[in-house]
C-alpha cells in the first residue's frame, strides 16, 4: 500500500513537473504537433535505449484490427533523472497513451502523457521539446 | 520681396521635395546601416518562466543598403526589413523548442543610434510566446571580461532557456542551398542513426549537461549526449601530423581576462543543427565563454566560420547553470529501433540509395 502511495505520488509528481524533452532531431520532421489523440492499447515491446525510448504497442481499431504504433519519448538519460526507468511500463501492460500522431498517417505516436494500469499518470508535458526545463530531481 | 504666388509656388516645391524625400527608401536610412545588437523581451519569449526584466533573447542584427531597400541579417541568417521614414519592420524567423518555423515581426521606429518597438508572433509554434517589446544597440565588440582570469569553470553544467534565437534560415551558398535543397532531415540526420552530429550542433544542443574538468594543461568538455569527449588545449599545442578531422575536431583556448575563448579546427563535414545544413571539413568554430559574477551561470556566443556552405557566419548563444545535484549519465545509443521502423515501412532501399547525402566534405 505504501509502495503504491509512493508510486503514485512519484507519477503525479513527475505529471507537474515534467519538462517536455526531445533530445536528438526535430520533432516537426516527424510529427504534428497541431493534433493530438488518444490511444489505448497493450504495451508488445519496451525498447528503453538511445536515442529515444519506443513502446511498441497493439491497438485494436474500430474494425476490431491489431494495429502496431511506435509510441516514443524521450532519451533514456532524461527520463531516468525523474524516476522513469526501463521497469516503469512493462510488456503486457494496458495503458492509454496521448500524443502527437505521425505524419503522412504513419503509426507513430509522440508521448504526451500516459495513464499506467494502476491509473497514475506519466507526464512528458505539453509536447516534445529540445531540452528539460524541469529542475533535477533527485532518485 | 517674393511675389505671393511664387512663394506659393516655391513652398509647394519644398514640401514636395521633403515629402519625396522623408518618404524614399534611401532617405534617412543610412543612420541605420551597419551591426547592431537586438535584444527582446517579454513574459515566456524562449523561455516559460522568463520575466521582463531582463532580455530573454538577444542576437546580431546586421544591415546594409541594397539598391533603394536593405538587407538584413540576424544571428547570420536572412531576414526581411522594411522602413518607412524612421519606421521600421523586421520579420525574424526562428524554430521553437520542438522544430517548428515561426516568425516574429519587428515593429518600432529608429535613429542613428537607437530602435525600439513591439513584436508579435506568426505562426504555430509549440510553447506559445505573447510577443513583447525590442529594443536594438550600436553594435560593440564583446569586451573581455574584467574579472581576472583564468576563472574555475570547472564543474557539471546543465543547459539553460533563453537567449538564442535559434534562428531558422542561414543565408547559405549556392552550393549549400543546392546540397540541402533534398535533405531530409529524419533519415539523413546523423544522430537518428547514432552518430555524432558534430560539435557545432552538440554545442548549441538544450537537452544534455556537460561536465569540465581542468587538468594537465588542457580543459576536458564531457557531454552527456552520445558520451562526447572534447579536448581543449590551453597550452598552445599543434595538432600532430596527419590528425584526422572528426566530429569534435581540434580544439585550442586561451584566456583574455575572465573570457574563455576557443578556436576550433580540424571538423569533419557533418551539419550544424537539427535542420541538417551541411558543415564542411574544414571549417572552424569560434567559441566565448564567460562565468557570471556569481559563479553559477556560464554563458557563451558561437560562431561558425564556413564560408564554404555560408555567406555570414551562423552564430548561436547558449546558457548553461551549475549543477551540483547530478552527475553526467551513461548514454550508448542503438540504431535497431530506426532501421526497424525503415523495414517495416518497406524504406530501407531508400534509405540506403540517399547514402551519399551522408558524406558531407
Amino acid at each position: 500500500m505504501v509502495d503504491h502511495i509512493w508510486k503514485t505520488g512519484l507519477f503525479m509528481l513527475l505529471l507537474l513537473t515534467s519538462g517536455a524533452v526531445y533530445g536528438h532531431h526535430s520533432f516537426a520532421v516527424e510529427f504534428t504537433a497541431q493534433r493530438t489523440i488518444t490511444l489505448t492499447g497493450t504495451v508488445a515491446e519496451v525498447w528503453f535505449r538511445n536515442p529515444h525510448v519506443r513502446y511498441y504497442v497493439e491497438v485494436v481499431n474500430a474494425d476490431k484490427q491489431i494495429e502496431n504504433w511506435d509510441v516514443r519519448t524521450s532519451s533514456p538519460s532524461l527520463l531516468v533523472r525523474k524516476g522513469w526507468t526501463k521497469n516503469t511500463i512493462r510488456v503486457g501492460d494496458n495503458i492509454v497513451i496521448k500524443g502527437h500522431p505521425g505524419r503522412e498517417g504513419r503509426k507513430l505516436l509522440s508521448v504526451i502523457s500516459i495513464r499506467l494500469p494502476d491509473g497514475s499518470i506519466l507526464g512528458q508535458g505539453p509536447g516534445p521539446t529540445e531540452y528539460d526545463t524541469t529542475p533535477e530531481s533527485q532518485p | 520681396m517674393m511675389p505671393s504666388a511664387a512663394r506659393k509656388s516655391t513652398a509647394k516645391i519644398i514640401v514636395m521635395i521633403s515629402t519625396l524625400l522623408l518618404t524614399a527608401p534611401g532617405f534617412g536610412q543610412n543612420t541605420i546601416e551597419g551591426d547592431w545588437m537586438l535584444y527582446l523581451y517579454g513574459p515566456g519569449i524562449g523561455n516559460p518562466g522568463s520575466n521582463e526584466a531582463k532580455p530573454s533573447i538577444e542576437g546580431k542584427l546586421s544591415l546594409n543598403q541594397a539598391g533603394r531597400g536593405w538587407t538584413g541579417h540576424v544571428e547570420g541568417g536572412p531576414v526581411s526589413v522594411d522602413t518607412k521614414g524612421n519606421q521600421i519592420e523586421i520579420l525574424v524567423d526562428s524554430r521553437d523548442l520542438a522544430g517548428f518555423r515561426f516568425f516574429r515581426r519587428l515593429q518600432g521606429e529608429f535613429t542613428g543610434q537607437a530602435m525600439m518597438g513591439s513584436f508579435t508572433i506568426e505562426g504555430y509554434t509549440e510553447q506559445s510566446e505573447p510577443g513583447g517589446s525590442w529594443i536594438a544597440k550600436r553594435f560593440e565588440p564583446p569586451q573581455p571580461s574584467q574579472t581576472r582570469g583564468p576563472v574555475d569553470i570547472t564543474g557539471i553544467w546543465t543547459p539553460a532557456p533563453g537567449v538564442d534565437f535559434r534562428k531558422y534560415s542561414m543565408d547559405l551558398t549556392d552550393e549549400a542551398a543546392s546540397w540541402f535543397e533534398n535533405y531530409l532531415a529524419h533519415y539523413d540526420h546523423p544522430n537518428v542513426r547514432c552518430v555524432s552530429p558534430g560539435i557545432v550542433a552538440m554545442v548549441a544542443w538544450g537537452a544534455y549537461p556537460f561536465e569540465i574538468l581542468d587538468s594537465m594543461g588542457r580543459l576536458t568538455f564531457l557531454y552527456e549526449v552520445d558520451s562526447e569527449v572534447r579536448r581543449i588545449y590551453m597550452n598552445g599545442k599543434a595538432p600532430p601530423e596527419y590528425y584526422p578531422p572528426s566530429a569534435m575536431g581540434f580544439s585550442n583556448g586561451n584566456w583574455n581576462g575572465g573570457t574563455l575563448t576557443i578556436e576550433t579546427q580540424l571538423l569533419e563535414g557533418n551539419i550544424r543543427d537539427f535542420r541538417g545544413e551541411p558543415v564542411s571539413e574544414g571549417a572552424r568554430m569560434h567559441e566565448q565563454y564567460q562565468l557570471s559574477e556569481d559563479g553559477n551561470t556560464l554563458s557563451a556566443v558561437i560562431t561558425l566560420l564556413d564560408p564554404k556552405n555560408y555567406k555570414q557566419p551562423p552564430i548561436r548563444r547558449r546558457k548553461w547553470v551549475r549543477n551540483s545535484a547530478t552527475e553526467i549519465y551513461p548514454y550508448e545509443c542503438d540504431p535497431d529501433s530506426f532501421y526497424r521502423q525503415m523495414y517495416n515501412e518497406d524504406k530501407l532501399d531508400m534509405y540506403f540509395g540517399r547514402s551519399q547525402r551522408r558524406l558531407i566534405e
